[in-house]
């Protein structure tokens, strides 16, 4: 009897500790929960380290907000995904918050001895480039099309990566020969890859957009994020990473 | 009463982790159906990885078959210091992050890795190559086969190995003859699940052999590719696996059930091995 009662007891606590366990998840003391594309990983928890981060392809993150992931603020590398979101009423109307540029970066030993972008297309060289659908990607593949190097170089891809971090990380480790990111992965691995610049005139026009997830439980928390990162101090933090001022400087 | 009420706890708590384990894959089949799976089949991506992880886990299980089996043999029969260094080197791909293995392999046969030099200086090169997923395959699945073959060489009655030997047939003939046979069930228990787990495997091939159509790209990186760009594919992709996962444990049960053996064998597929 007393063996039924403890058993009861020991399975009312685990049951009851599930619940509160549960309950402290899902409560957020009105921290923003930030879905992020990969290459803000360094720079956004030095603008504001309060808040909760998510880093990933802004293509997967987009998917997860289409799913009903509980994000309050979507940051993209590129303008086509909060766009799209805001079409279909995700998410608040996506507003630039900065630019990049993309570089060509290659192992320090440089194994397939790399000179510049034209030295992609040589028969045997690794490359990896960012996969179908993620911003990085895309970028990539129009600067191959302007260059006119797009069949050549394209047969070098030996893996097509989720982020531009899975990108730069192959190539870090010396795995691949190449790889296409953006100018400020590069420089967090500066003693590990070599970059190689891809000219100006084959740049594509990179902007990250940024809007408020129309399902956020806490949407005046996550403009005022988003004020955060277009602040001065926000935009100095940025280019303090080597990201671009958000309106190109007229010349 | 309360025997009462505990029966009916106990009722209801396995209703609710039952369901918690089937929602899932039900939720998976709410969203396609059948025709619709099959459409995807003329999708080149779907087809491509299909066709890249059905030619990879087949050729992983042929190694881990043709090594395994006498490693399991060998661990089954023979008591050496270190055998349990031996069966925890076994064990450990089971429970090792694939993210760990995935690493791992890098840094071993990786162009920077302990034997990527030497490879290098051959002329080979593993990562990006469909050698590598192979390998991050067959590094993984291992285990789900060789402990189970492990448990079924100690399974067999070492009288009948015995009687055999001294009815005039040599170590040889009474390995293929008599003791694979005894063992049969545990093997091909082991087969099933070690190909399931290998057609599964993610972690350690996406950081070992990165992803790339009709090359690297197997039917769970497809699924992650492709998650964002075309939901309809990824469920169908997920449909099939779930299919292959299920037939194989079904087969398996069924086979294991109708199967009379000598050896004593429950109807759970991860028995524990007899000695360890």
């Amino acid at each position: 009897m007393r063996r039924t009662n403890r058993c009861l007891l020991v399975v009312a606590l685990t049951i009851a500790l599930g619940l509160v366990a549960g309950q402290a998840f899902a409560r957020t003391n009105a921290q923003v929960t930030v879905y992020a594309a990969a290459s803000l990983t360094d720079v956004f928890p030095k603008i504001d380290r309060t808040q909760k981060y998510q880093f990933g392809g802004s293509n997967t993150l987009a998917a997860q907000i289409t799913q009903g992931a509980p994000a309050d603020v979507f940051a993209s590398a590129n303008m086509t995904l909060p766009n799209q979101l805001f079409s279909r009423g995700l998410c608040s109307k996506p507003v630039v918050f900065t630019r990049n540029t993309l570089v060509v970066v290659v192992p320090t030993s440089n194994p397939a001895h790399i000179q510049g972008v034209y030295g992609l297309a040589k028969p045997g060289v690794k490359l990896v480039i960012a996969g179908p659908g993620v911003p990085v990607g895309s970028y990539t593949l129009q600067i191959l099309k302007n260059m006119n190097l797009f069949g050549p170089v394209l047969k070098n891809v030996v893996s097509r990566e989720t982020d531009v971090r899975e990108v730069l990380a192959k190539v870090a480790l010396g795995e691949a020969d190449a790889g296409f990111v953006y100018s400020t992965d590069a420089k967090t691995v500066s003693s590990k890859v070599k970059v190689i610049r891809v000219p100006a005139w084959a740049q594509p026009k990179v902007q990250y957009g940024i809007c408020v997830v129309s399902r956020s439980g806490h949407k005046a928390e996550a403009r005022a994020f988003i004020k955060t990162v277009l602040s001065p101090a926000g935009q100095r933090r940025l280019r303090a990473y080597g990201f671009l001022p958000r309106v190109k400087p007229r010349k | 009463m309360k025997r009462a009420l505990l029966g009916f706890l106990f009722t209801a708590v396995s209703i609710v982790t039952l369901t918690f384990l089937a929602l899932p894959i039900i939720a998976i089949f709410a969203r396609t159906t059948p025709g619709h799976l099959l459409d995807q089949f003329s999708n080149r991506v779907v087809r491509d990885a299909f066709i890249v992880s059905l030619k990879t886990s087949l050729i992983a299980q042929a190694f881990i078959v043709l090594f395994g089996t006498p490693t399991a043999y060998f661990l089954a029969t023979r008591r050496f210091r270190g055998h349990a260094v031996a069966i925890t080197l076994v064990e450990l791909p089971l429970i090792l992050p694939p993210a760990v293995a995935g690493i791992g392999l890098l840094a071993a046969f990786g162009r920077l890795g302990l034997l990527g030099s030497t490879f290098e200086a051959l002329g080979i090169s593993l990562p990006f190559t469909q050698t590598a997923v192979t390998i991050a395959v067959a590094y993984v699945a291992s285990p789900l086969y060789i402990r189970p073959a492990i448990a079924a060489f100690e399974g067999t009655d070492p009288n009948l190995t015995a009687a055999s030997r001294t009815l005039g047939a040599g170590p040889t003939r009474t390995f293929f003859r008599v003791v694979l046979p005894l063992a049969r069930g545990g093997l091909i228990a082991g087969l099933a699940l070690s190909f399931a787990r290998g057609l599964g495997e993610f972690g350690a091939t996406i950081m070992f052999a990165g992803s790339l159509q009709r090359v690297t790209q197997t039917l769970p990186l497809a699924i992650y590719a492709e998650f964002d760009r075309n939901f309809d594919a990824t469920l169908a992709m997920s449909g099939v696996l779930v299919l292959i996962s299920v037939a194989l444990l079904l087969g398996l049960r069924i086979g294991l059930t109708w199967q009379r053996s000598p050896s004593k064998r429950s109807l759970y597929l991860f028995g524990p091995s007899a000695s360890g």
